[in-house]
C-alpha cells in the first residue's frame, strides 16, 4: 500500500500512515479541524516498544500551556514504563479520557480510536513521515541498545 | 537482663485510611511481642528539627527498627542528619518487585573507588533497621520481620554487653541502671523525659562532632555501647502489653534534600548549583544540608545535579529521587523515557531551578551559574596556541 511507510524493528514491521505527521518522541500528529489544532497518538513504533499497556496518568490539566519536552504524564505496560513529554510547545487542550479507565485501546487502534490528547501549537517542530523515518533507522541502534542493556541488567 | 528493640512507627502524612489501619494493626500486634517496644511518631520527614519527635527519637538508644512510608535510604539519612545514627541495618522483607531482582547488585558498588563521606565519619555503634510499609499491605510480614531483628539484635547486644563487663568499665548511670533496672524506666513518655537541653539543628549533625567542633552533647550519644538502656525502650519484660509511646507533634508538611553519605563524596557540586542557600559545609569541610527550610517545594532539581545520585528528596514522585535502592525503579521493567523524549537531567535540573528563581522574585540563571564543567573529551583534540602558552607557562618553574 502507498499510503503508509514501513520501517522494520527486527522482525517487526511497524507500519506509519502518511496522512498525518510525526513528533520524534515517537507519537503521531493529526491536523484536527482548523487552525493549530493536533491530535496526537502513540506510532506503531511506541506501541511496539511498550507492548500491551497497563496503566495511562496525565500529570498536567487541559488548557495547561506546554514547553517542548515537559513532563505531562507516564505509561506502564506488560514490557516497560516512562514518563511521557510534552511532543511540541503550545496548549494542551483535550484527553481522550476513555483511555484511562482502559488504556487498551492504544494497542487495538493506536491511529485512531487510541488517540492520547490534543493539543493547539504551530507544530513547525514535527516530522514529516520520511523524515520520522531518518529518525527512525538513525535512532534504532541506541534504541536495541537501550532494551538489550537494560534487560541484561536486570 | 533482657534489652528491648525499640519499634518506630512513623505514620503517613495524610489520615488515608488505609494507611492508618496498616499502621494501627501493626501497632497491636506488636504490643504482644516479647522483646519489642513501641513508639509511634507522625511522619518522620516532617518532624520539626527540635520538636518533640526528633528529641524522642533521639533518646532511644540501641538498636532500632523504624517503620516509615519512604524508602529506607531516605529514612535512614533523615534521621542521621538529626544526630540519630546507626550502621544500616540488613532488611531482608523487600517489595515484592524488588525481590526477584535479588543477588545481581551487591558486586557494583564495590567495584567503585571513590571515597564516600560515610567513611570518613566515625563509625555508629549501633544498628538502624528501615522497613518501608510500602513493601506490604498486610500486617504479617512485617512482624516476622521484626522478630527476625529482634533475635539477630540480641545476639549481636549481649556481645556487646559482655565486652563492657569484661573490660571493667561501666559508666556510673550504666552500672546504676544495672542494679536498678526499675529507677531508668520512669520516663516512658517524651514529656517525662529529663528536660532535653534546647539545641540548634545544627550543632546536633555529626559532621561537626566528627570535626571535634562543638559536642552535640544535648543529644544522647551517638548509639555509644554505654547507653544500652534508654528512657524508651527499657521497660521489664512483664509489661509486654503496655501501650506504645505516642508522640504528638503537630507536623506541616516539609520539603528538603537529605544526603546519602554512604553515596556523597563531597563533590560540592550541590552547593555550588543551589541558589537558595540550601546547603552549607560542616566543621570538617563536609557538604550538608545547612537549611532545610529554604527550599523551594517540590523542586528536586540538586538532586539531578548530583553526580552520584547522592540527594535525596523523599517526597518526590520519581523512585530515584525519592532514594529507591538502586536498581529497583523500574524493578523488571525496561525504562523507555529516554526514547521517549526524555530530556537531560542537567536540562531539567536548570529548568527547575529557573521556575523557583522567577517563582521567588528573582532573575532566572539558565545554565550560566554553578554548572559543573564536564569536558571529558576536552584533552583528546589537538592542542591550540592557548594550551601551548600554558604548557610553557608550566615548564617555567618559577
Amino acid at each position: 500500500m502507498s499510503d503508509e511507510l514501513v520501517f522494520m524493528m527486527g522482525q517487526f514491521a511497524a507500519k506509519f500512515p502518511v496522512d498525518r505527521r510525526y513528533a520524534k518522541n515517537h507519537m503521531w500528529a493529526k491536523a484536527a479541524g482548523e487552525g493549530g489544532a493536533f491530535r496526537f497518538g502513540f506510532s506503531a513504533y511506541a506501541v511496539r516498544l511498550l507492548q500491551d499497556v497497563y496503566f495511562l496518568e496525565w500529570t498536567v490539566d487541559a488548557g495547561t500551556p506546554l514547553r517542548e519536552k515537559q513532563a505531562i504524564g507516564a505509561i506502564e505496560s506488560s514490557k516497560a514504563e516512562s514518563e511521557l513529554y510534552a511532543p511540541m510547545p503550545g496548549w494542551l487542550t483535550e484527553f481522550n479520557d476513555g483511555l484511562l479507565s482502559d488504556p487498551s485501546g492504544i494497542n487495538v487502534d493506536p491511529y485512531g480510536e487510541g488517540w492520547l490528547f490534543a493539543m493547539d501549537g504551530s507544530g513547525e517542530t514535527l516530522l514529516s513521515p520520511d523524515e520520522y523515518l531518518v529518525h527512525l533507522a538513525a535512532s534504532w541502534a541506541i534504541a536495541e541498545r537501550t532494551i538489550k542493556g537494560q534487560i541484561n541488567e536486570n | 537482663m533482657a534489652k528491648k528493640l525499640t519499634v518506630v512507627v512513623s505514620q503517613g502524612q495524610s489520615a488515608n485510611p488505609v494507611k492508618r489501619k496498616l499502621e494501627e494493626d501493626l501497632v497491636a500486634a506488636l504490643l504482644f511481642e516479647r522483646g519489642v517496644e513501641v513508639t509511634v511518631i507522625p511522619h518522620l520527614y516532617d518532624l520539626a528539627p527540635e520538636g518533640t519527635g526528633m528529641l524522642c527519637l533521639q533518646s532511644i538508644a540501641g538498636d532500632m527498627v523504624v517503620l516509615s512510608w519512604l524508602f529506607p535510604r531516605a529514612a535512614h539519612w533523615t534521621l542521621d542528619r538529626n544526630g540519630i545514627r546507626g550502621r544500616v541495618g540488613t532488611v531482608l522483607l523487600q517489595s515484592e518487585a524488588e525481590e526477584d531482582d535479588g543477588e545481581e547488585d551487591e558486586d557494583e558498588e564495590a567495584a567503585d573507588d571513590k571515597p564516600r563521606v560515610a567513611a570518613s565519619l566515625p563509625a555508629p555503634n549501633r544498628t538502624i533497621y528501615c522497613l518501608d510499609l510500602r513493601a506490604r499491605g498486610e500486617v504479617e510480614p512485617f512482624v516476622a520481620e521484626i522478630r527476625r531483628i529482634v533475635a539477630e539484635a540480641s545476639v549481636q547486644t549481649v556481645g556487646i554487653d559482655l565486652l563492657g563487663w569484661i573490660q571493667g568499665s561501666p559508666k556510673p548511670e550504666q552500672l546504676n541502671r544495672y542494679l536498678n533496672p526499675g529507677s531508668a524506666n520512669v520516663a516512658s513518655t517524651p514529656e517525662k523525659q529529663p528536660a532535653p537541653v534546647l539545641f540548634s539543628p545544627f550543632t546536633l549533625k555529626p559532621i561537626d562532632t566528627a570535626a571535634g567542633g562543638k559536642p552535640a552533647n544535648a543529644a544522647p550519644p551517638n548509639g555509644s555501647p554505654s547507653s544500652d538502656t534508654a528512657p524508651v525502650g527499657a521497660e521489664s519484660a512483664s509489661d509486654a502489653a503496655a501501650g506504645p509511646v505516642r508522640v504528638e507533634e503537630a507536623t506541616a508538611r516539609r520539603w528538603y534534600p537529605v544526603i546519602d553519605y554512604s553515596r556523597c563524596t563531597n563533590c560540592l557540586e550541590c552547593l555550588d548549583f543551589c541558589l537558595f542557600g540550601v546547603y552549607g559545609v560542616g566543621g570538617s569541610e563536609t557538604i550538608l544540608v545547612e537549611q532545610p527550610d529554604n527550599c523551594r517545594k517540590g523542586c528536586p532539581a540538586c538532586s539531578r545535579v548530583c553526580p552520584e545520585n547522592a540527594i535525596i528528596f523523599p517526597q518526590h514522585k520519581t523512585p530515584a529521587i525519592a532514594g529507591s535502592p538502586d536498581g529497583s525503579a523500574g524493578a523488571l521493567k525496561i525504562d523507555l523515557s529516554k526514547l521517549f523524549g526524555a530530556p537531560d537531567a542537567m536540562d531539567v535540573a536548570v529548568l527547575e531551578r529557573d521556575v523557583e528563581l522567577v517563582a521567588a522574585g528573582r532573575d532566572a540563571v539558565g545554565s550560566t551559574v554553578g554548572i559543573p564543567k564536564r569536558q571529558p573529551q576536552k584533552d583528546r583534540g589537538p592542542k591550540d596556541e592557548l594550551d601551548h602558552l600554558m604548557d610553557q607557562l608550566d615548564g617555567l618553574d618559577l
